[in-house]
């Protein structure tokens, strides 16, 4: 975990603002690449020396170190030695015990018994320390730029593993976040807000009702790389940074996703969906995976949302695998105890796991191997929007 | 004929905390203190370090409830006899008066463990061990696994087994006591005082053990963290210091401080980096005249003057942790002393990796894997190496085989890790009086931390309660 005073950010009443690295800090972050590529060969104690030197161009002292921390895991080490350190260690400090010789005549007995020189046992002796490793470059060496933005990743990760719980709105991706909240035992509640239409997810452990907890930081921070998968989002976190209890706000468009875009579809039938959807209704917006639903006491995942950009209409489509008619009949009386009459049921045909015929709703649409675009277009323009 | 009043209360474990299903809406809850309403779940919910209390409370309102909390382990496995000497056998008495919740308090070397293993054998019940670092972890199994004949469980360096009697390291408690937290009726808490100032302590409050013991060397002296500690454990039921088992059940020792000179360009460097640090540090304590180290630190770390001064001192320090009049000693001290056990002590893992290289002396760091240190400590017990050196892995709570000479070339932290370091020593044997070297460097901060490490070797008397 990174140390707090290390990460950067100002207070403003009693909002913390992240100093994300920017484009002006490329210059400096191209110079530490450099430096990493200099020391390659050499030991990680003399990189370390150098490292704790300011670097010869202007570079802020707190950011530069979250670089230096990001970098060391990223680049690798070897070992270097002609014995194994083990074996050298083993070796040369029972002889000194045994042996009344000065430490210099140790190492020259055991080194010709061994048949290296005394230099290559001495190397040897602590050449597995974490300092005396050999810097060894990476397969793929980072550009400035992506060195600032998962710098920045390493930033947020560190304010949220010190928060206490965190509020998201979030579309695209929810299932993913509901299911490592879980996992990791945290609460997830729906939250309605006033104003907003959108409902959004708090996400909390059971102990932080007692007092400001830091024991689900750990968990609350693998929340940010998810959302890296989600079409837009807004996070808010309560943080006990610097003593006080302060809030962080992120959201999509903050420079701390590095890496290529996630892959968006589990399927090909649902990329195949999104994509013919998006031909024969070019007056709709496909969202993949927008936000959970409340219905009752469990949470429901569209795969995807359908929105008319005119007059704002908008649909949720579920996908269902194999099913059971018990189970469509729970799920269709689900949606009506959650009032979701926006929400069409795909339903594969050939995936019915038992004997019994489907019970007619008209918010259903059955399709074999390939879900029909039009059918659905053909359905949300047909059925009243109930408003809600 | 009536029927019988059903529960209407059930008490749920989850996740570290009790929540009170079905509770009658006609009951107050607000006069149960710790009780909340926790509307992301739409129950009632307390901490799991408070189920006893609950119950209680709930008995008292005439409340019928339903406990589901507990999963009852009971040990499958036989516990062979333990012998006690007679201060174990009264530390032993203590706890269990103090209704088996209470810290006992005894120098190491004095049977700390043996004490806990004898608690958890009379307990008879399901125990977790929780101790601060994996090499603890390793050797807490070993002892268990001597007297007892059944399962353990061991949570941390890679293991989540999980048996009626389970050791984990502090780590890992905290992390997975969400889920083992109703699964013991004992905790057993080695070096307990790591916990009360705020740090982990989540680890005991997420379980619902009644039964609690706590062992340390060196309890807190600040009010606070002693106060919480009594809350999480239990109070202090029984005290002894070195000074009190020194030359009985202790072996005698004594202490010999030599102060050594830098060299000029040893104290021209010094008086520099302390120069630059002191014009900083002054200036913070005008303005801040009672704060903390850790205010200073972290008010420093905000500006280029401030790092540099921090800077400054850290090398200050490194100079003199292992300077050359140090290097020198210690060479007469390991050559005097060839044929005796000796520890030393560094202040940091660099100055024992000097103390290696320089003299040829096995380290035992953190950096040394654990099966390397097991051959080590195994060595050094039959004798085929005289020596080893460490900085702080050896401070705390290792069983390290019969020494009899502790070289304290430097030290970092003060009066707890002395107290620890010179009991390394005290194991008893016929006719044994240990030897402690403290080497100081004359005119430097090392001075007055020497000083003020050593008040924690005298003599306290015992204190039932």
């Amino acid at each position: 975990m990174l140390p707090e005073a290390l990460l950067p950010g100002s207070i403003h009443g009693n909002v913390l603002l992240p100093h994300f690295l920017e484009e002006h800090d490329h210059p400096w972050l191209r110079v530490l690449l450099e430096e990493y590529a200099r020391f390659v060969g050499r030991r990680q104690r003399e990189l370390d020396e150098r490292l704790r030197e300011p670097l010869p161009c202007a570079s802020p002292a707190a950011k530069r170190r979250i670089a230096i921390h990001v970098l060391a895991r990223h680049w690798g080490g070897r070992r270097a030695a002609t014995i194994h350190p083990r074996r050298a260690r083993a070796m040369v400090f029972v002889e000194a015990a045994r042996s009344q010789e000065e430490p210099a005549a140790v190492v020259a007995s055991v080194a010709a018994a061994l048949g290296v020189t005394a230099t290559e046992l001495t190397d040897a002796l602590f050449a597995d320390l974490p300092g005396e490793r050999l810097i060894a470059a990476p397969p793929e060496v980072l550009s400035p730029g992506e060195l600032a933005l998962r710098t920045n990743l390493a930033i947020a990760q560190g304010l949220l593993f010190r928060s206490t719980a965190v509020l998201i709105d979030m579309e695209g991706n929810a299932r993913a976040v509901v299911r490592h909240a879980k996992l990791r035992g945290l609460i997830c509640a729906v939250v309605s807000r006033e104003g907003e239409r959108r409902a959004a997810l708090e996400i909390s452990g059971p102990y932080a009702l007692f007092r400001r907890t830091l024991v689900y930081g750990r968990a609350l921070s693998e929340i940010l790389p998810l959302l890296a998968w989600c079409h837009r989002f807004r996070l808010q976190a309560d943080c006990a940074v610097r003593g006080q209890q302060l809030i962080l706000r992120l959201a999509s468009g903050d420079p701390i996703f590095p890496g290529k875009a996630p892959r968006l579809y589990d399927s090909k039938l649902e990329e195949r969906f999104a994509r013919d959807f998006r031909r024969v209704a070019s007056d709709w917006d496909v969202v993949r995976e927008p936000e959970a639903v409340p219905a009752g006491d469990t949470l429901i995942f569209p795969d995807f949302a359908l929105r008319h950009r005119g007059d704002g209409r908008r649909w949720l489509v579920e996908i269902v695998g194999f099913w059971t008619r018990d189970y469509v009949e729970r799920k269709l009386a689900l949606l009506q105890v959650a009032g979701l009459s926006n929400l069409v049921l795909c339903i594969d045909e050939s995936r019915n796991c038992a004997d019994a015929a489907l019970p007619s709703s008209s918010r259903i649409i059955l399709f074999r191997r390939r879900l029909d675009a039009t059918a659905v277009l053909r359905l949300i323009e047909r059925e009243p929007q109930v408003p809600g | 004929m009536p029927l019988a009043r059903l529960p209407s209360v059930r008490l749920l474990f989850d996740r570290g905390t009790i929540l009170l299903r079905d509770l009658d809406p006609g009951l107050d809850r607000a006069a149960i203190p710790g009780v909340l309403w926790d509307p992301r779940v739409r129950s009632y919910r307390t901490p799991a370090y408070r189920h006893q209390y609950l119950r209680r409370e709930l008995t008292r309102r005439a409340v019928p409830f339903s406990d589901e909390v507990r999963v009852p382990q009971p040990p499958s496995g036989s516990w062979s006899p333990i012998e006690l000497r007679p201060y174990q056998e009264a530390a032993l008495w203590a706890w269990e008066l103090a209704q088996r919740r209470a810290i006992v308090v005894l120098p190491t070397g004095s049977g700390k463990t043996r004490l806990a293993l004898a608690a958890m054998a009379r307990a008879g019940s399901s125990a977790l061990c929780l101790v601060p670092t994996r090499i603890l972890l390793a050797q807490w199994l070993h002892h268990i696994g001597r007297i007892y004949a059944g399962p353990v469980g061991c949570y941390g360096d890679g293991s989540h087994e999980l048996a009626a009697l389970t050791v984990a390291t502090f780590e890992s408690a905290y992390r997975h006591m969400d889920r083992l937290g109703n699964r013991f009726d004992l905790l057993v808490v080695d070096e307990a005082h790591h916990f009360g100032c705020g740090l982990r302590d989540e680890a005991l409050e997420m379980s619902v053990a009644a039964a609690r013991r706590g062992l340390t060397a060196t309890p807190p002296r600040d009010t606070a963290v002693a106060e919480r500690l009594v809350e999480l454990v239990g109070p202090t039921a029984y005290e002894l210091t070195i000074g009190d088992l020194a030359g009985s059940f202790l072996s005698g020792f004594d202490i010999i401080t030599l102060h050594l000179d830098l060299t000029a360009a040893e104290r021209q460097a010094y008086e520099g980096w302390m120069t630059t640090f002191r014009s900083v540090h002054a200036q913070f304590r005008r303005v801040a005249p009672v704060a903390s180290w850790e205010d200073f630190a972290r008010a420093a770390a905000r500006t280029v003057e401030g790092r540099r001064a921090l800077e400054a001192f850290r090398r200050a320090r490194r100079l003199t942790a292992f300077t050359e009049a140090k290097c020198e000693m210690l060479r007469v001290l390991l050559h005097r002393h060839r044929h005796a056990r000796v520890l030393v002590f560094t202040a940091d893992n660099e100055s024992a990796y000097a103390v290696a290289r320089e003299h040829l002396v096995m380290p035992f760091t953190c950096d040394i894997g654990r099966k390397e240190r097991e051959e080590a400590l195994a060595r050094f017990r039959e004798g085929t190496l005289r020596a080893l050196v460490s900085a702080r892995v050896l401070n705390e709570g290792i069983d390290v085989p019969d020494a009899d000479v502790a070289i304290i070339v430097g030290g970092a932290l003060g009066q707890r890790e002395h107290v620890q370091r010179v009991g390394r020593l005290l194991r008893p044997r016929e006719g044994k009086r240990a030897l402690v070297y403290e080497l100081v460097s004359r005119r430097t901060s090392e001075v007055r931390l020497a000083r003020r490490r050593r008040a924690g070797l005298a003599p306290r008397g015992v204190a039932a309660g």
